[in-house]
């Protein structure tokens, strides 16, 4: 009898979950699109949406504050010079009694905004570097990459600091490229594994033994299919250069005062961090928020755009 | 005119421990709208003999000797442009693993248009309305809704109807299929065929159909063509070649074919014992000796058969081939 009722519950149950399982197959047809799917396991990883709002939320403040501000960034105003936060200046003073809010977010526009360009120019220079060495392969992609090999032996400092040496001035777009030279070799060497791989791909055969030349090969059937790669390395890179930028600017090679950058007002706070902490304290907070964030978006892309790497960790 | 000559064919691999032969000396002609079956276990040569004529050995690879005529031009001196033009237009393709042959970031209708717009002068409507008609004709039911899918919604025996499609697409005379059926299910592979012998009549095609099931070659080919190591041991047609298998290796292979006669669940399927031979410094010898049941009472080892016709159409290279068994059997006894 109790076996026979045993029995009856496991039936139950496995219909039950064949039931909901079936009901689970039909809604995972239902949005299969590639990207969908991948915004679909993305929303449920909680750490990367966290990450992805604490990202947005920072990019959000940069932007909007010194527009929405009264405040003058610039006025200099030593009777509240060195003042602690308030509900006046959140963020305090410095010594010249400018209010620190409005120049963080102020330092975090060009901080954030060298770092998305200097990011989108090391990935053009890798891609098409890493592309065109997997892709050609031969004695052309041994050169390019022993090229390479020999760029990565030299430290990262010497690079950026030659790079300005040469445009004798800095300014945003000097330090893009600064930054640019100096650290797009990890994405030339990705890219090119990238391409390697995809170019044994059946579908690169078929296309060929249909007569696809060169270029459709690359461009329709390799380059497409690195896409998510590319934006993991997005978010990857990026905080790599925002604090290459705000090292840069904090030794004094990069943005200088009065402009902000994170680097130049952590340098400023630098000079009196005994008795006014918080002024090198809120620079360096928003660089660890933003970098942060920003590694475990890309964490949340990688399990999102790329399952089965996850199934093979497990 | 035959379709197709391929002439002394050599295809050979660089590699650290030396050149592998993998095509070594390769030979045959098929006609208009007939259907070649290569046979072979793997690494006989059989793909890399085909890639080699569609010209798209990879490097280490390289055709070193030999002659491949395609309506009388030959492709092996051709330039790169010439024969991208040829492939895909006047000869088609289908790969073995339909899973990983279609791009899965391009949509089906992107795929097959792609390479209808590659070789002819077709508006983008034009070439859609092909696309469908295509589909239809390999038997994809609601072709016309089902052209702005992903691959991933189709099976594995539709993803193959639609390599079909493509290879076909631009009426080719010659259709090559590299093991069409081994990646699809046992009811899939049936259908298949099917569909490859009516396409293949209805667009006058000839065929080559690579496999290593018998089964495969028995219902599709006119003719076929055993490879061992590199090289072809018989050569007949389907028919005398089940009929009256010459070549030792050959019978082992129809041997080693289960059945469903006699005590066929409890029989256990014979094997052929040994490995097939190094490909990087082949045997002087006959390349099958070290396996042959008939090696080694004479200079089997020694000296290397050549593909001579046992009979009318009947190539055989082997130094025992089973009707000069019989003979000798019957002098002796």
């Amino acid at each position: 009898m109790i076996g026979d009722r045993r029995r009856a519950d496991f039936e139950a149950t496995l219909l039950r979950t064949a039931d909901e399982r079936g009901r689970d197959a039909g809604a995972a047809l239902r949005r299969a699109s590639l990207w969908r799917d991948a915004l679909h396991r993305f929303t449920r990883n909680r750490a990367a949406v966290v990450a992805a709002l604490a990202f947005l939320s920072m990019v959000a403040y940069v932007t909007l504050t010194p527009w929405l501000s009264s405040l003058d960034p610039y006025a200099v105003d030593f009777s509240i010079a060195y003042q602690s936060p308030s509900w006046d200046h959140p963020f305090g003073t410095d010594q010249f009694g400018r209010d620190l809010f409005v120049r963080t977010a102020l330092g975090g526009r060009v901080s954030i905004g060298i770092g998305f360009a200097a990011t989108i120019a090391i990935m053009g220079v890798g891609i098409l570097y890493g592309a065109v060495s997997g892709f050609v392969g031969g004695w052309i992609d041994n050169g390019l990459m022993r090229f390479l090999d020999a760029l990565y032996g030299l430290p990262y400092l010497p690079f950026a600091i030659i790079t300005l040496a040469i445009f004798g001035t800095v300014n945003f777009w000097t330090m893009v490229v600064a930054l640019t030279i100096a650290s797009w070799f990890t994405t030339a060497r990705v890219m090119r594994g990238q391409i390697l791989t995809l170019k044994q791909n059946d579908y690169v055969r078929a296309a060929r033994a249909v007569g696809a030349r060169w270029h459709r090969v690359l461009f329709r059937h390799l380059l497409p299919n690195t896409l998510g790669v590319i934006i993991i390395f997005v978010f990857l890179e990026l905080p790599g250069v925002v604090l290459g930028e705000a090292f840069l600017s904090f030794i004094g090679l990069g943005i200088s005062p009065p402009k902000a950058s994170w680097g130049t007002l952590a340098q400023e706070g630098y000079t009196a961090y005994q008795t006014y902490p918080y002024i090198i304290l809120i620079p360096s907070l928003a660089i660890a928020w933003l970098i942060l964030s920003a590694f475990f978006v890309a964490d949340g892309l990688r399990d999102a755009l790329d399952p089965k790497a996850k199934q093979k960790a497990a | 005119m035959a379709l197709l000559e391929v002439d002394d064919l050599r295809t050979y691999f660089k590699t650290r421990a030396g050149e592998v032969h993998a095509v070594d000396g390769v030979s045959f002609t098929l006609e208009e709208r007939k259907t070649l079956g290569i046979v072979g276990e793997s690494g006989s040569g059989k793909s890399v003999t085909v890639l080699s004529i569609m010209g798209l050995v990879q490097s280490p690879g390289r055709v070193v000797a030999g002659s491949v005529r395609f309506q009388g031009q030959e492709l092996t001196t051709m330039k790169d442009r010439q024969l991208e033009d040829l492939r895909g237009d006047r000869i088609g393709m289908i790969f073995q693993d339909p899973m990983t042959s279609l791009n899965p970031t391009l949509t089906i209708g992107t795929q097959i248009t792609e390479t209808l717009r590659r070789h002819r002068d077709l508006s983008r409507q034009q070439a859609r309305k092909r696309a469908i008609e295509l589909l239809e004709e390999v038997h994809i039911p609601k072709a016309a809704s089902r052209l702005d899918d992903y691959p991933h919604r189709y099976s594995g025996g539709m993803r193959q109807r639609v390599m079909i499609a493509i290879a076909i697409s631009c009426d080719p005379k010659l259709l090559i299929a590299d093991e069409p059926t081994t990646a699809l299910d046992v009811t899939v592979q049936a259908g298949i065929l099917d569909l490859l012998e009516e396409l293949r009549e209805e667009h006058d095609m000839g065929m080559i159909i690579i496999t290593h099931n018998m089964g495969v070659v028995a219902e599709a080919a006119d003719d076929i063509a055993v490879m061992y190591a590199g090289q072809i041991v018989e050569q007949a047609t389907a028919l005398d070649l089940f009929d009256r298998p010459e070549h030792p290796y050959t019978e082992a292979l129809l041997g080693a074919l289960p059945t469903l006669e006699g005590d066929a669940r409890h029989a256990r399927l014979t094997t052929i014992p040994g490995r097939p031979p190094d490909l990087i410094a082949p045997p002087e010898a006959c390349r099958f000796a070290p396996r042959c049941k008939y090696a080694g009472m004479d200079d089997c080892n020694v000296v290397a058969p050549e593909l001579r016709e046992i009979r009318p159409g009947h190539w055989v290279r082997s130094a025992h081939p089973a009707s000069e068994r019989v003979a000798e059997a019957l002098v002796t006894s």
